[in-house]
């Protein structure tokens, strides 16, 4: 395949597979409490986002090295169990909101209630996990994803005032609820940098087997794809500034998502809506289990390889359908997906150092990179804007739980 | 001169036929009189893994690993002769089929995932 080609696939593929029920929620509910004000926090969070899907995917290219590979080898196995619990616990509570969120799109498409859903949700997402290949579930799903691209033309649609919009994209101090506001903020940070996306990435590049002539299509595919990607994050949070926040309406449980594209493009922008959130969660529900399995089986040095027939790595192909059977339980009893989503992408963001600083050790490692080590700006900008993350999450979930959401 | 824990501890393990095999656990060093200590073999295995946390959770998994028979309830160790190090991974010179390395993996494979269609079995 030529290189444009491999770019253009790239750039899709991350765009069709950049929302999720965090990005999507996170990004309405900051539009819908606090209008364009918060566009800053979708910016930063996919700048980060942005630098650390570069770096895994060039940490792989030169090292041949996937990135739990690296880290058990490089800290020891007791160092290295702590990101590997941390992120095994939080990424199964986003799991549970994701499955959650293609449960919620049955029932807005059915009206057969969320619970219902469970086992079947679990049984296709478990049932594509099981006899697919890797590049066909990337492409697949990234494909159908660009179905959420009916944010980008509901937003436009929505004629927003765009100096406001500029306005927002530098921070702001907020002019009312300041524990809600930076609470808000922090679930955007941790909606957009998600560890499992370059765990995922850094796994991909090992199945693909990238080597050191793909650097420039990585960092252009990183670049541009998720630059995009956020721009459709921001389109949702237009539609809530534009549709919701003027009339004081608040995302309070997943109904309240079909207030976002449905009075701008009637009832196929309901269809488009639906299908947007199905999609777009259950690319994230086979991301993340997939990148949980690549995670411990990487650690502890077994078989593994999405395309590989599961006799084949029976303990990696056991571990993402436990995943799948253990988040499926939260759908299966009724949790909301919404209230699941705002706990784990909070959790997302209070432990982002955890995954984020012996990544950064590791990229800044000749013994792994040679001459491709991280520069200064690379490094400035992912440790400080996890760290932001951090102690915004720290500070002001606390607070939000006092304050009742105030 | 190889700086064991920076070089050998933690990493991949590849089997004789290239399938990962695990990691290095642990290594065992045999303390001579008059002489420099000497790396005999390494070990992959879980007691040796569980034991990097606490002696008395790998002292627990030991005695329920011995009852699934011969040779099992204690580490199993590979002679530094039998490996090779490379840039990437420790090669040893048997398949992991072939060793107590990869039972939870025939256990789980023959009574789970086999059973289930489509396992390409």
């Amino acid at each position: 395949m030529n290189k444009a080609l491999q770019i253009a696939l790239g750039i899709v593929t991350s765009v069709g597979g950049f929302l999720e029920i965090g990005s999507i929620t996170t990004a309405a509910q900051a539009g819908a409490a606090f209008g364009y004000q918060l566009v800053w926090s979708i910016v930063l969070g996919t700048l980060c986002i942005a630098f650390l899907v570069e770096m895994s995917g060039r940490f792989s290219a030169c090292s041949r090295h996937t990135i739990p590979d690296a880290m058990r080898e490089r800290f020891g196995a007791v160092a290295f169990s702590i990101p590997l619990i941390v992120m095994l616990a939080v990424s199964l509570l986003v799991l549970g909101a994701e499955m959650g969120g293609v449960a919620a799109a049955l029932e807005l498409a059915t009206s057969v209630k969320l619970p219902i859903w469970a086992v079947p949700v679990a049984v296709v997402s478990w049932g594509l996990l099981w006899k697919m290949t890797f590049s066909t579930i990337e492409n697949g799903v990234s494909g159908l994803g660009l179905v959420t691209l009916v944010f980008a033309v509901g937003a436009v649609k929505a004629k927003p005032d765009y100096s406001s919009l500029l306005d927002g994209v530098l921070p702001t101090m907020p002019h009312s609820s300041p524990a809600h506001y930076w609470f808000v903020a922090v679930s955007v940070l941790g909606a957009s940098v998600s560890p499992y996306l370059y765990y995922f990435y850094s796994s991909g590049a090992i199945e693909e087997k990238w080597d050191t002539s793909y650097l420039a299509m990585n960092r252009a595919v990183a670049a541009i794809g998720m630059s995009f990607g956020g721009l459709l994050s921001v389109a949702v949070l237009v539609l809530a500034a534009v549709l919701l926040h003027p009339t004081g309406q608040d995302i309070k449980d997943y109904h309240d998502l079909t207030k976002l594209v449905t009075p701008v493009l009637g009832r196929p922008g309901f269809w488009l809506l639906v299908a947007s959130l199905g999609i777009a969660c259950l690319g994230a529900t086979l991301e993340i289990s997939l990148s949980l399995a690549y995670l411990v089986a990487q650690g502890f040095g077994w078989k593994w390889g999405e395309d590989l027939e599961p006799s084949d790595d029976a303990r990696f192909s056991l571990t993402y359908t436990l995943l799948i059977i253990a988040a499926g339980l939260f759908v299966l009893f009724g949790v909301d997906p919404l209230a699941l989503t705002q706990i784990s992408m909070a959790l997302t963001a209070a432990s982002l150092p955890v995954g984020v600083l012996p990544f950064l050790i590791l990229m800044n490692d000749k013994h792994y990179l040679g001459e491709h080590t991280n520069g200064h700006i690379g490094n400035a900008v992912v440790l400080l804007i996890s760290l932001m993350a951090m102690i915004l999450a720290v500070v002001s979930v606390p607070l939000e739980l006092i304050g009742g959401g105030g | 001169m190889i700086r064991l824990i920076a070089e050998v501890l933690d990493k991949q393990v590849v089997d004789a036929n290239g399938d990962n095999a695990g990691r290095v656990d642990g290594m065992i060093l045999e303390v001579r009189d008059g002489a420099p200590p000497r790396v005999v073999a390494i070990e992959v295995s879980p007691i040796t893994f569980l034991a990097r946390f606490s002696r008395r959770l790998a002292m627990w998994y030991a005695k329920r690993d011995a009852r699934l028979g011969h040779g099992r309830g204690t580490p199993y160790r590979i002679p530094w002769e039998s490996i090779q190090r490379s840039k990437l991974s420790v090669v040893i010179d048997r398949a992991a089929d072939d060793t107590p390395i990869n039972a939870l993996e025939d256990w789980l494979r023959a009574n789970i995932v086999d059973r289930l269609p489509g396992s390409g079995s």
